[in-house]
């Protein structure tokens, strides 16, 4: 169902994604294990992260947790054209789907989901930079997901990628910007749910805070959660948050010590 | 005389930068004016996608991922293929160059250079045939195969069209498609989880691109810093039977 494009190459009008045979057994399957499978409630999936891929940027950074693969550009500071004067900087996010990055091909068109992820990542690191030393300036974040696997572990990768990418620029902040999402399942509660398992939560709770300062910069929660189980989840992605600053400081002291050397 | 740091002098005076360099017979980034930078390739990191291969030029990065999905064939070509835009049968090749590559390149829908690109990808795959057209057909008349090839660049560093062609070819040859069986009596395709099956590629396609510098330096492979400085462009396809399969040229130089 792609409307015809006139900048890209147009395939037929309608295709549909191939229907597997098994999908009727997959039901069954979701409704049976009660424990997660493969790793224990609180563990997250192993982070890699790198940075300076990107050498066009002025920083950048690329994130791997198991299925999940975003790549981040930073651009910035630089000026920005045509705009009236203004004494803070600019933070613009763009997030972009690839066309293969879902398992339902997605159209190479922006639309709504890139833009709430988007300003999700925005309002995460906004108080975490010192725009106020940046007039009439914009910095551009530009973050392109090769692989998706749940919105939430892409919102809260992307943001720790776009942290590590801004470092990486020399761009002056109060500290890193970790993120950490969580689901709730029955009365558990799952750190970093992939998509399969946030399908089965009641509720997901994502948050974005700066351990260097103690300070949340950002809640998305969705579904039903009682005020004490929300703090709890909370509390737990937050001390999971710490632990993700140390994989995002070492990834930055390697790749400046890499520069040096 | 007042000594000028090099990397300024790169910015200020680009071309007598890159004349320095030739007069002595290498490039700025070492090379020889006829070397290639070192490539490479990853296959198969991308799950979600059918098939995906990650190129690397030097520092130029590509990565194409391709998708299978089911349409139904024209009345008058059922057994193969489309014609109108996407006359190359049923592979839609796009190339995408978004801002986050080059700082050159701004946010929003494809610009010039990205179209240029996707409609010479588009010309490649149908001259050279890469896949036969009917090997993508399900069942006659009410069922085929058409596979998306998107190829994002993540880092522009020059000669994008060789790596977005070698990303494409690599892509397709790790694309695995399940068995399909079309059901005559509820019209529906229906796909098998546990069998693949890898695509048949007849040819594949290989590109070399060169630029001329004042008229009477080649070199091959230029990157994002010598390109803008060059007057004509080269783009030689060959497949790996060593036919020709497409020349490009544009600038202002005549071959000769």
């Amino acid at each position: 169902m792609a409307s015809f494009d006139r900048r890209r190459i147009n395939g037929p009008e309608e295709s549909r994604p191939p229907v597997f045979e098994d999908d009727e057994d997959a039901e069954q399957i979701s409704v049976t294990p009660k424990t997660r499978k493969g790793r224990a409630n609180k563990d997250i999936r192993p982070i890699f992260l790198t940075t300076g891929l990107i050498s066009e940027g002025n920083g950048s950074s690329y994130i791997e947790t198991e299925k999940t693969k975003i790549a981040c550009a930073v651009y910035g500071p630089r000026q920005i054209k045509n705009e009236p004067y203004n004494e803070i900087g600019n933070l613009n996010v763009e997030v972009k789907f690839s066309p293969f990055s879902c398992s339902r091909r997605r159209a190479p068109l922006r639309d709504a989901e890139d833009r709430s992820i988007s300003v999700l990542i925005q309002q995460s690191l906004l108080p975490s930079l010192r725009l106020e030393l940046l007039p009439k300036s914009g910095i551009d974040v530009f973050i392109t997901i090769i692989e998706n696997d749940g919105v939430e572990a892409c919102v809260a990768s992307g943001a720790v990628a776009a942290s590590t990418a801004l470092a990486d620029a020399g761009i002056e902040m109060f500290g890193l910007v970790t993120s950490c999402a969580s689901a709730m399942v029955e009365e558990d509660i799952w750190l970093d749910p992939t998509a399969e398992e946030t399908v089965r939560a009641r509720a997901s709770f994502t948050i974005a805070c700066i351990p260097a300062l103690g300070t949340v910069t950002n809640i998305w929660q969705t579904g039903q959660l009682t005020a004490e189980e929300a703090i709890c989840c909370l509390e737990a992605c937050q001390t999971c948050c710490r632990d993700i600053h140390n994989v995002m400081a070492s990834a930055l002291l390697n790749s400046q010590a890499a520069k040096c050397s | 005389q007042k000594q000028l740091d090099p990397s300024v002098f790169q910015r200020l005076h680009p071309r007598a930068y890159l004349e320095r360099f030739l007069s002595e017979g290498i490039r700025p980034d070492g090379r020889d004016p006829d070397a290639w930078r070192s490539v490479s390739i990853n296959v198969g990191s991308v799950t979600t996608a059918d098939g995906s291969a990650l190129v690397r030029i030097g520092k130029t990065t590509m990565i194409c991922g391709v998708k299978a999905e089911i349409a139904e064939p024209e009345l008058d070509r059922p057994e193969c293929g489309f014609l109108g835009n996407y006359i190359n049968g049923n592979k839609v090749p796009n190339v995408d160059l978004p801002a986050l590559c080059s700082p050159r390149f701004k946010p929003g829908p494809p610009g010039d250079e990205a179209q240029i690109l996707s409609a010479r990808l588009n010309e490649i795959c149908v001259s050279s045939e890469i896949l036969p057209l009917n090997s993508l057909c399900i069942h006659p008349g009410k069922a085929v195969w058409v596979l998306y090839v998107d190829t994002t660049c993540l880092n522009y560093d020059g000669n994008a069209f060789d790596a977005a062609l070698l990303a494409t070819i690599a892509a397709l040859k790790n694309t695995r498609l399940p068995k399909a069986t079309y059901n005559e009596d509820t019209t529906r395709t229906i796909c098998s989880r546990k069998v693949t099956i890898p695509l048949q590629l007849q040819s594949l396609p290989l590109s070399a691109s060169f630029g001329i510098f004042d008229s009477s330096h080649l070199l091959s492979d230029p990157t994002s810093f010598e390109e803008p400085l060059l007057e004509t462009f080269i783009t030689v396809v060959m497949d790996e039977k060593g036919s020709l399969s497409s020349v490009i040229q544009s600038g202002l130089a005549t071959v000769g």
